[in-house]
């Protein structure tokens, strides 16, 4: 009994210390939405992430199917939010690949794709 | 990395956690007061995660800690003993790409008709290399040496006193670049070990009786074998199918699961006695397929697996094993979750 009662004294320490730092910035979420299908071609792209994001290390790009970039300019960083303007996008498929780095010095990445199709 | 849960049959030559959680709480409090630098990731290759799990090693080199791992199963014996046992592994990284595990268990033995056993087992190292990562592929490859330390355990409760040591290679796989008309298939992602368990002993030599008349000495051999030791682990990505494959706008509580079986295994190779008709476990291959499922939050993640024995020799009916585990480099970015040189050495893009 001794023996849990020290484990779980640490993990008390563990748990109180979770709050006291940033985890990795992972996608939380997208507009358009991951896998999408969408009838009305978004101006912006939108990233939610689960961290606050450090804007010079932090990339996106859109490319179409012929893996031309799609995106117009660099993103801009609010937080923990990433708007990346788009050029008009014509119907068809496309790719979005990101980098992030959160304020923590993490490093993370991913792609996603959706479609315009009207 | 990853703190692993063990059960009797396979327990030798596995990893096995443990570090006493005050000396923990006290190393991480030093260290949480002094560090300032930036630390980097966790199990990733690419956008892909491989959570650690319950009863193999994931192929990566981390800063973590699982407290506790608590597992209960009946093992392979006849009649099967009931154990249980809590265990705790530390992992650190020394570089980027290299690092130590320091593990222990502590077990409790209920013994059908005999005496009642408790104590710890062997004190467990593990020394990884992640020398191989290609981000793009998802792909992760490992290697290293475990070393289960003899006379550091209670015999009551199986503790050997020789030394193993096994040399090992892990491995991890996401599906992630497979072509998008795949869908959900690139949410799947393969993990597998492999080591060769040395014990230090080849064979153990127990005075049963002397006759003082003769001189004549009766003694029992127990031969020591060499084991073959493999598994691994499919697991589909709910965290990845959600943020890289399509969005389903499920709760966020599902968003973060990750449902899995892992397989471990032994077989003995070398230094073996051929007995037939017995349940002897060095005679056989034995091992557990164990399904279940981990739920992963930001700094932390909570994992259930069933134990599921291959054979009798392996253990009777079902078994659990559930797992509280820490990322420390993300819980301690600036001190102990971050290596304590930070050089790298790994190959790939």
């Amino acid at each position: 009994m001794k023996i849990i009662r020290k484990n779980l004294l640490a993990g008390a320490f563990l748990l109180t210390s979770l709050a006291a730092a940033d985890a990795h910035a992972q996608l939380e979420s997208a507009n358009p939405r991951v896998g999408s299908i969408v009838s009305a071609a978004p101006s912006v792209l939108t990233l939610n992430f689960s961290e606050g994001v450090e804007p010079a290390f932090s990339t996106v790009q859109v490319t179409d199917a012929a893996g031309r970039r799609a995106d117009a300019g660099k993103p801009r960083v609010n937080g923990r939010v990433v708007l990346v303007p788009l050029r008009p996008l014509a119907p068809g498929q496309y790719t979005v690949r990101w980098r992030v780095l959160s304020v923590d010095t993490h490093t993370t990445e991913g792609s996603f794709g959706f479609e315009v199709r009207p | 990395m990853c703190p692993i849960a063990f059960w009797g049959a396979v327990r030798q030559g596995i990893p096995r956690p443990f570090l006493p959680a005050t000396a923990a709480a006290l190393v991480l409090t030093v260290f949480n007061l002094v560090g300032t630098s930036p630390a980097m990731a966790h199990c990733f290759a690419g956008s892909r995660f491989f959570p650690a799990m319950l009863t193999t090693d994931d192929p990566c080199v981390a800063d973590e800690l699982s407290l506790p791992t608590i597992s209960g199963f009946k093992a392979g014996d006849i009649p099967a003993n009931r154990e249980l046992d809590i265990s705790a592994e530390f992992s650190k990284r020394i570089t980027e790409d290299f690092g130590v595990s320091i593990g222990r268990t502590y077990t409790r033995l209920w013994v059908p008709g005999g005496p009642n056993a408790s104590g710890w087992q062997n004190l467990e190292t593990t020394f990884k290399y992640q020398f191989l990562t290609w981000p793009q592929s998802e792909f992760v490859l490992s290697a290293g040496v475990s070393v289960e330390w003899g006379r550091t355990g209670n015999a009551s409760v199986g503790a050997e006193k020789f030394h193993t040591i096994t040399p090992m290679l892990w491995v991890g796989k996401g599906m992630g670049d497979l072509p998008s008309s795949f869908g959900a298939l690139r949410a799947f992602a393969v993990t597998g070990q492999v080591g060769y368990a040395i014990p230090s002993w080849r064979r153990t030599f127990t005075i049963t009786s002397i006759n003082f008349d003769t001189g004549e000495v009766d003694f029992d051999e127990e031969r020591h074998p060499h084991f073959l030791q493999y598994g691994g682990s499919i697991q589909f990505s709910m965290p990845y199918l959600k943020a890289n494959v399509i969005d389903l706008g499920l709760p966020d509580v599902f968003n973060r699961m990750v449902p899995l079986v892992e397989a471990s295994f032994r077989t003995p190779v070398a230094n073996t006695i051929q007995m037939a008709n017995t349940w002897d476990e060095n005679n056989r291959t034995i091992g557990t397929v164990n399904p279940g499922i981990i739920y992963v939050a930001d700094k932390f993640q909570i994992g259930a697996e069933a134990i599921i024995p291959i054979n009798r020799a392996s253990g009777k009916g079902i078994g659990w094993v559930a797992q509280l585990h820490f990322f420390l480099d993300d819980i301690f970015p600036a001190t102990v979750g971050r290596p304590i040189i930070p050089i790298s050495a790994r190959l790939g893009p």
